[in-house]
């Protein structure tokens, strides 16, 4: 009875396999997908840190420094996400700006909007590390309060 | 827009090394943290946070440092071949942070869970530690409470003058403390109390019912006036309460009794009434005592002039004398009113109490006849002089020796006997004789005038009253003890005065 069964199925997976088209197997990735999986994971840096500032917030940690400091952090790593972003959305997303290196340390900025301002603020965002480096320095001297409480803490209490 | 590409080179290059310096600070002092606490949740989160951003740091970091390096060594190709592979694995490194970051506050539920369990944990531990340590000194002194607890409730159990009693629910005795032996007249070593049963001791078999339907019903008992059986064959009054104990133990229920012996209680209670009720009557007694004694001294006085007067052998003399005899008995009639209520102030004699005894025991063999009764006398040397009325004290004697005889009869022993008590400062004169007692319903009654129980013409019931008057009147009391069958006991017990006055002074001293 059961070998029967087996039979019937291994047919019918057999049948399937014989008609079916190769091109249906797998879908096919163009290049945007890296840039937009980028953009997105840029996005889901932004809420992820937001959501944790809130809990923070909502769990009055940010009462204590160490936590306060970890807050920071998170408040700077949204910034350098939202400053990537933009980044790359007008330079590959949209293609908005132009670089062209004319010098040894001179570059060219071009704008197909035309737009001064898009350009200072292009050249400004470049200097995305103005944000991500603070970030990691308040995420450095929050662990480091966390450790100096957790040293001088003798009786551990339970957290709000 | 031609601008100094420095800036950005710079900021890139020192913001890319401080990024891989700081993550990697980060990851030691959350890898400190942790080690300091491994089972901290919080710790753990935040490791793979910053192992994560350490990962980032470093994949982005070494991206832009190496495309400086070849872009501006001229190998922008080499670049163009790795750059897809550094963005790649850049937003891998993003999502990898942006991921763990999203479970912190699961974690931090986590973290107060297992915190406040620890807290748990850590109080049992130290309770369990300090009574592990502390385990013999602790189990020392609650065995030292018990022991003490244990010696207190043996002790109320042992002293107690109340019966402490505990039964099985059908009334057979468990237990029963010392002064349940006093009550009921037991000796400790008689057969008892392991095959006696409560209900025995219940002169009436009513009342001990009455007693378990109330246990059942109400579970105790509130001081129930029950009659007992003493062994010494009489009964006696009790309060018995009673309360039943369920379900303490795996063992059977038991009642536990309290009995108090009331009889005492009673009896002074009827002594009180039985000498307020004298003292009315005394009161009244006086009354009518005087207002008669003086019309019958005026007839007296009236009847022996005019016999005086007569010739005698006359009918009118006889007439005369008939009535001045029954005046004169009216007179002492009076008389012994007068004495039952205790009017006059009694004379100071000094009186040596066997020698008072021993005259008036001679006065009734020489006139009334004690030839088929013994006649035992046990005096105490030591009784002291006393100061009394003799004549009103030996009238008492001759009253109760005289009722003494009456109740023997025929044949039987009189026993007089006298004691003293230093201690109390009284002397003791006991009239016991064998005869045919006092019924139980005239002992009230003996003291009352007029009361008598011999037939009308031999007595005039007033013996008594007037005995108890005269001992009353000398500070003292009377009392008596009788069993149909057996015989009755009087005792007088009268304070001691002698003509001394330090030795009164002194007894006076001992009262107080």
């Amino acid at each position: 009875m059961k070998s029967t069964q087996l039979l019937i199925r291994t047919g019918l997976i057999g049948a399937i396999l014989a008609i079916t088209e190769p091109a249906l197997a797998t879908q096919a990735h163009s290049a945007p997908e890296g840039l937009y999986a980028h953009q997105l994971a840029h996005i889901f840096f932004i809420i992820s840190m937001g959501v944790l500032t809130y809990w923070l917030r909502e769990r009055k940690l940010v009462q204590a420094v160490g936590w306060r400091h970890i807050q920071y952090s998170a408040l700077f790593f949204i910034l350098w996400n939202v400053d990537a972003f933009f980044v790359h959305l007008v330079e590959e997303q949209l293609a908005l700006i132009d670089i062209q290196r004319v010098g040894l340390w001179e570059i060219n900025i071009t704008s197909t909007a035309n737009s001064p301002v898009l350009l200072w603020l292009y050249y400004a965002a470049k200097l995305d590390h103005l944000l991500c480096v603070p970030a990691l320095l308040f995420l450095f001297f929050g662990l480091r309060r966390l450790l100096k409480d957790a040293e001088t803490q003798t009786t551990r209490t339970v957290p709000p | 827009m031609i601008v100094n590409s420095l800036p950005i080179w710079i900021i890139d290059m020192v913001g890319s090394i401080l990024m891989i310096i700081f993550s990697f600070l980060c990851l030691n002092l959350i890898g400190a943290l942790r080690n300091r606490d491994k089972s901290n949740v919080i710790w753990t989160y935040l490791f793979w946070v910053c192992l994560g951003l350490a990962g980032f740091a470093v994949s982005r970091s070494a991206g832009h440092i190496l495309k400086q390096i070849l872009v501006l060594s001229g190998n922008e190709n080499l670049w163009s071949f790795i750059r897809p592979y550094s963005g790649a694995i850049n937003s891998l490194m993003f999502v990898f942070v942006a991921s763990v970051t999203l479970f912190f506050e699961r974690i931090w539920k986590i973290y107060q869970q297992i915190s406040r369990d620890k807290q748990a944990l850590q109080g049992v531990r130290d309770e369990l530690l300090f009574l592990n340590q502390n385990l013999e000194s602790l189990v020392a002194e609650r065995t030292k409470e018990l022991a003490l607890s244990e010696h207190n409730y043996r002790r109320i159990f042992e002293v107690s003058r109340d019966m402490i009693l505990v039964t099985r629910p059908d009334g057979t005795i468990i237990n029963m403390n010392p002064a349940g032996y006093d009550i009921l007249g037991l000796e400790k070593d008689d057969d008892f109390p392991s095959r006696k049963n409560f209900a025995d001791f219940f002169v009436h078999a009513a009342e001990w019912q009455a007693v378990k339907r109330a246990l059942e019903r109400y579970a105790f008992v509130a001081n129930a006036e029950v009659s007992f059986k003493h062994k010494a064959d009489h009964q006696i009054r009790v309060l018995v309460s009673a309360s039943r104990d369920v379900g303490f133990s795996d063992k059977e229920d038991t009642i536990q009794f309290f009995v108090r012996d009331i009889e005492q209680r009673r009896q002074i209670e009827e002594q009180i009434a039985q000498a307020d009720k004298l003292a009315s009557i005394g009161q009244l007694s006086a009354g009518i005592a005087h207002e008669i004694n003086n019309p019958l001294g005026v007839i007296l006085g009236y009847t022996q002039l005019l016999i005086r007067h007569e010739a005698a052998d006359t009918e009118k003399y006889n007439d005369l004398k008939t009535i001045e005899k029954h005046v004169r008995n009216c007179k002492s009639i009076v008389e012994d009113l007068l004495n039952f209520a205790r009017s006059s102030k009694p004379k100071e004699d000094v009186v040596r109490m066997d020698k008072a005894l021993d005259d008036v025991i001679h006065f009734i063999q020489q006139h009334a006849g004690l030839d088929n009764i013994e006649v035992k006398r046990q005096y105490l040397p030591s009784v002291p002089e006393m100061v009394l009325d003799e004549k009103k004290i030996k009238q008492v004697f001759m009253n109760l020796l005289m009722n003494a005889k009456h109740a023997i009869g025929e044949k039987g022993t009189l026993t007089i006997s006298t004691d003293f008590n230093p201690v109390e400062g009284q002397v003791i004169v006991r009239v016991a004789d064998t005869g045919h007692g006092i019924e139980e319903r005239n002992l009230a009654r003996i003291f009352d005038p007029f009361f008598t129980t011999k037939p009308t013409g031999e007595g005039t019931g007033l013996g008594l009253s007037v005995s108890y008057g005269i001992i009353k009147n000398h500070g003292g009391d009377i009392l008596v003890e009788s069993k149909v069958g057996q015989g009755s006991i009087f005792t007088i017990v009268l304070p001691l005065i002698t003509a001394n006055p330090r030795v009164n002074h002194a007894k006076i001293h001992s009262y107080h």
